[in-house]
């Protein structure tokens, strides 16, 4: 055998032997009571795209898609999600301090505006979470609807 | 035979070496720096009470804070993000044991969310308008440390309003004249100062 081929044997050894190890998957299934749903009037149309378009990496229920399961994508895809609910969990959203809570929806009004999220590498592959205006607009209203209201109570 | 028996081994590192470094470069990712805090936490010594009289127990983070202020006045990101990474550090370091109830309440609302911000300022040394967004947040968050822990030095609560698309912003300062933090060199004076704090 040439060297090339034990080279690529090797690797393809490997690619066999990590698809034994799937990181755990996050599919909670169900709408937790600290759920942002549950605690702030949420427009259809902004939950609309909240699910489709930050859901998978900023709530406890990701929509996983077959090549999730091939390694080392699923691996990414394990700490992309693990990054974004540290930042941002809409499952969670009802935990956290209401000042927390005013910070995180300013930033979700600053993330939405300047395009810095959906997250490019996510785009390319999710078209259907690529933001229309009107999309952004509805979140961006609504965001900002939900900061007032909170800021009115202290 | 025996030169089988080196091939087959040969294949056997080959493939250890490349999946130890699959793994190597995964675990690098996961581990989160945050960690180190707790243990410093129990290392840091005591202050005797009389030096605690004078000054105050956010004497560290509001420290930060004003380096932080100072490096965006000045337009400058990356010390901006040290700066956000000593505000952590000082956060990680914060010892809660002399608070009174209230105190420590104000001070475990305001910490998670004053923490964030500054890590996000530290990692966003390129990106100065989101150091600046955080630095609006932070900053009422700094308000809040000082105005239950008081700031020991003079301190200036002063507003700018036309940041942030005319809604305003405000901000703290340890002297009185202006310094932007928010509109930096292009408009250093702009702003106002709203309150004297001690």
């Amino acid at each position: 055998m040439s060297r090339i081929k034990k080279i690529l044997l090797g690797l393809l050894i490997v690619f066999i032997a990590i698809q034994f190890i799937q990181p755990a998957r996050n599919k909670n299934g169900q709408v937790i009571a600290t759920d942002i749903s549950k605690i702030y009037s949420l427009p259809q149309s902004v939950q609309a795209t909240l699910k489709t378009a930050c859901y998978d990496c900023h709530s406890n229920n990701t929509n996983y898609l077959w090549y999730t399961n091939i390694q080392p994508v699923g691996w990414m895809m394990a700490r992309h999600i693990k990054e974004g609910k540290e930042e941002l969990n809409f499952s969670e959203f009802g935990s956290y301090s209401e000042r927390r809570q005013l910070s995180k929806l300013r930033s979700i009004e600053n993330s939405i505006k300047d395009g810095s999220m959906p997250i490019s590498t996510y785009t390319i592959i999710h078209k259907n979470a690529r933001l229309t205006k009107e999309e952004k607009a509805q979140i961006i209203d609504w965001a900002k609807i939900i900061r007032d209201s909170l800021a009115n109570k202290n | 035979m025996l030169t089988i028996k080196i091939k087959t081994m040969k294949y056997f590192l080959l493939i250890a070496a490349i999946s130890s470094t699959i793994f190597a470069a995964c675990n690098n990712s996961n581990t989160t720096p945050s960690k180190g805090g707790s243990d410093s936490v129990q290392t840091k010594q005591e202050t005797p009470a009389s030096e605690a009289k004078s000054t105050t127990p956010v004497k560290d983070i509001l420290a930060g804070y004003i380096q932080l202020k100072n490096a965006l006045a000045g337009d400058n990101g990356n010390d901006a993000a040290t700066a956000g990474k000593t505000i952590v550090d000082a956060f990680q370091k914060f010892d809660k044991s002399a608070l009174t109830a209230d105190q420590k309440k104000v001070y475990e609302d305001v910490e998670e969310d004053g923490r964030e911000h500054a890590e996000h300022i530290g990692k966003n040394g390129g990106n100065i308008p989101h150091q600046r967004e955080h630095f609006d947040m932070l900053s009422k968050d700094m308000y809040e440390l000082v105005k239950t822990f008081g700031a020991g030095q003079s301190l200036y609560k002063d507003s700018c309003p036309m940041y942030n698309d005319g809604k305003g912003a405000t901000w703290l300062s340890e002297v009185k004249e202006i310094k932007n933090p928010y509109l930096g060199k292009k408009m250093p004076t702009c702003g106002t100062v709203k309150e004297e704090l001690k």
